[in-house]
């Protein structure tokens, strides 16, 4: 290939993939350059990528609360009592529909860890508290990323606040949770 | 039920990447080993079982149909399993179901996996990229959106359990990391032979507490198969066919929320009770000769010795500390180097730990042999917080 060649090899690739030029330049110069064997193994940028407009189905209204109201609802059998958060629609012991239950916010650290590597979705958070909490008023558990200028004031039996986000999408992470003190 | 034999068996090396292969050409050179060491062709199978994690890794939906033709097994029935970290487990149960029940002679049943053509640019690195196509297998209405990791889940497990039991602690879990490092120097297979010491594993960087950089696996790309039989098969083609003589499975449910405590593993418990019952096992430690664990992490691999009953519920650190699993110990464990020292190639581990003990039994294994071998134990689980479990008992 030529510099024009590869100049718009760099330029369409980055359109179509989103990857910075210098990036490209940085990882293809070398094979673009001729440089590798015929039977050398090649790499090329590729992504996969599928849009939605995804239906939150039976647990709308959870989210429309989340982002309508800053309010967390819970998921109450009416058989058993047991409250859940994450919500579901049914009761998987006593199989029957559940009712919305406004919950006060508050909540109890369960399990924690502090995150110090993680994907490339979130490693710019470094170091970040990873915990389950357990919502006042529910029976199970909620996986939160906790926002804390101190990963160490995090522990298991820490008393939490859901803190609401100011713009707010429709998803779990429109709410996130701080110490409460 | 029909016995069921393992008659061949093959595997890849595991590498952090196999730049020159495809998946479907990793999965073609294990495939080739088991025929090769079952002394049989290709056409002789019946039916096969792919286990293949991660869609992602492979840059391919239904991957196991590529595998299929690629392996010139066309027109022969087959199925892909995909169960996380136990896909290698769940794919032998499967094969096991295709040959016990009479349904089939002779199964292939094959793990393959890639990973590292996934990329962060930005970072020119595999990792990050590699924990973002796993984390498509968190929820992904409630959890993905957390960004934790594979690493994070099993760390709160290992946290749970610490604050119950007050182990695994950080010198027990360095010391379980220097043993699997140190047993991979063994296998000429391994990705990370390693020789270290209990200082260099707690020197190294914090990942997601409390694990460091050497308490992980790493990620792998490999291919490894075996070929099962019925009995009457395996006794005209095989002079030294192994068993599977106990077989175990359970699922727990996935949001740890619905389970009643996250500091025990229940499915890896009813796993092994249940394999153990079938191969009629009543002191794992006396009975078994070596046990391959799915330590994908230190600390899981400690919960592991009490999940498979080497132990009480929560001393599973003083076998570490006893030396009871190390390679001189009473009950060897992971004498591949297990996932930390061989490799995690996901769908394929399970079916490498099941070579492994076939190696063993067949005493095969080289260096690394555990002398006299005759029963072994294969422990595969996977999924957000031990999800998945399948425990194999194997005989020669
Ligand atoms: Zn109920």
């Amino acid at each position: 290939m030529n510099s024009a060649e590869r100049e718009a090899w760099y330029r369409y690739q980055h359109e179509k993939y989103g990857i910075p030029v210098e990036h490209l330049r940085r990882e293809f110069e070398e094979e673009l350059s001729g440089k590798n064997p015929m039977d050398a193994p090649l790499e090329i940028p590729d992504k996969m990528e599928v849009v939605f407009k995804y239906s939150y189905g039976g647990q709308s209204r959870f989210f429309r609360e989340l982002r309508e109201n800053k309010a967390l609802y819970g998921a109450q059998c009416p058989e058993c009592g047991k409250v859940f958060c994450p919500p579901r629609s049914h009761c998987h012991t006593c199989y029957q529909p559940t009712q919305w239950k406004k919950l006060v916010g508050t909540g109890t650290v369960e399990a924690c860890t502090v995150q110090h590597y993680t994907t490339s979705s979130f490693i710019k958070k470094v170091p970040f508290v990873c915990a389950y909490v357990k919502l006042d008023g529910t029976d199970s558990l909620l996986m939160t990323n906790m926002e804390v200028d101190d990963v160490a004031k995090v522990k298991v039996g820490t008393k939490v606040k859901a803190v609401y986000r100011e713009l707010r999408l429709g998803a779990i992470t429109d709410v996130y949770f701080k110490p409460l003190d | 039920m029909r016995d069921v034999a393992i008659v061949g068996i093959g595997t890849t090396k595991f590498k952090s990447r196999w730049l020159d292969k495809t998946y479907y050409e990793l999965a073609f050179d294990a495939a080739k080993m088991a025929f090769e060491d079952a002394g049989i062709d290709k056409d002789r199978v019946d039916s096969a079982v792919y286990g293949i994690y991660n869609d992602f890794f492979q840059r391919q939906y239904q991957p196991d149909a590529f595998v299929h033709d690629y392996l010139g097994l066309g027109l022969k029935p087959m199925v892909r399993v995909n169960s996380g970290g136990a896909t290698g487990g769940a794919a032998l149960r499967i094969g096991y179901q295709e040959v016990a029940s009479g349904l089939q002679d002779v199964c292939l049943v094959l793990g393959v996996e890639k990973c590292a053509d996934t990329y962060n640019y930005e970072l020119q690195m595999a990792t990050p990229e590699v924990l973002r196509a796993i984390l498509y297998t968190a929820d992904m209405t409630y959890d993905n959106p957390a960004g934790r990791t594979a690493a994070s889940g099993f760390a709160l497990a290992v946290v749970a359990h610490r604050d119950k039991y007050g182990n695994p602690t950080e010198e027990q879990m360095a010391k379980v990391s220097v043993k699997n490092h140190f047993n991979a120097t063994k296998n000429p297979i391994a990705q990370s032979p390693k020789v270290l010491t209990v200082q260099d594993v707690l020197d190294s960087r914090m990942i997601v507490e409390p694990f460091k950089f050497y308490d992980n696996c790493l990620y792998t790309e490999g291919a490894s198969a075996v070929i099962l039989a019925s009995k009457k098969v395996a006794e005209s083609i095989s002079d030294n066919p192994i068993w599977i003589s106990g077989l175990g499975a359970s699922v727990d449910y996935v949001m740890p929320g619905n389970r009643p405590n996250i500091y025990t593993f229940e499915s890896s418990r009813l796993a092994a009770k249940k394999a153990y019952e079938m191969a009629g096992i009543t002191n794992p430690v006396e009975e078994l000769d070596l046990a391959e664990l799915h330590d994908a992490f230190t600390g899981t691999e400690i919960m592991a010795y009490e999940d498979c009953f080497f132990c009480e519920e929560g001393h599973g650190g003083d076998l570490i500390d006893d030396g009871t699993v190390l390679p001189e110990g009473r009950l060897p464990v992971n004498l591949s180097g297990g996932l930390i020292g061989c490799g995690h190639a996901v769908g394929a581990t399970g079916i490498m730990q099941t070579y492994e003990v076939c190696k063993h039994l067949r005493g095969e294994a080289g260096e690394r042999q555990r002398l006299g071998a005759r029963k072994g134990l294969v422990q595969s689980i996977g999924g957000t917080l031990c999800t998945w479990s399948i425990c194999l008992v194997l005989e020669r």
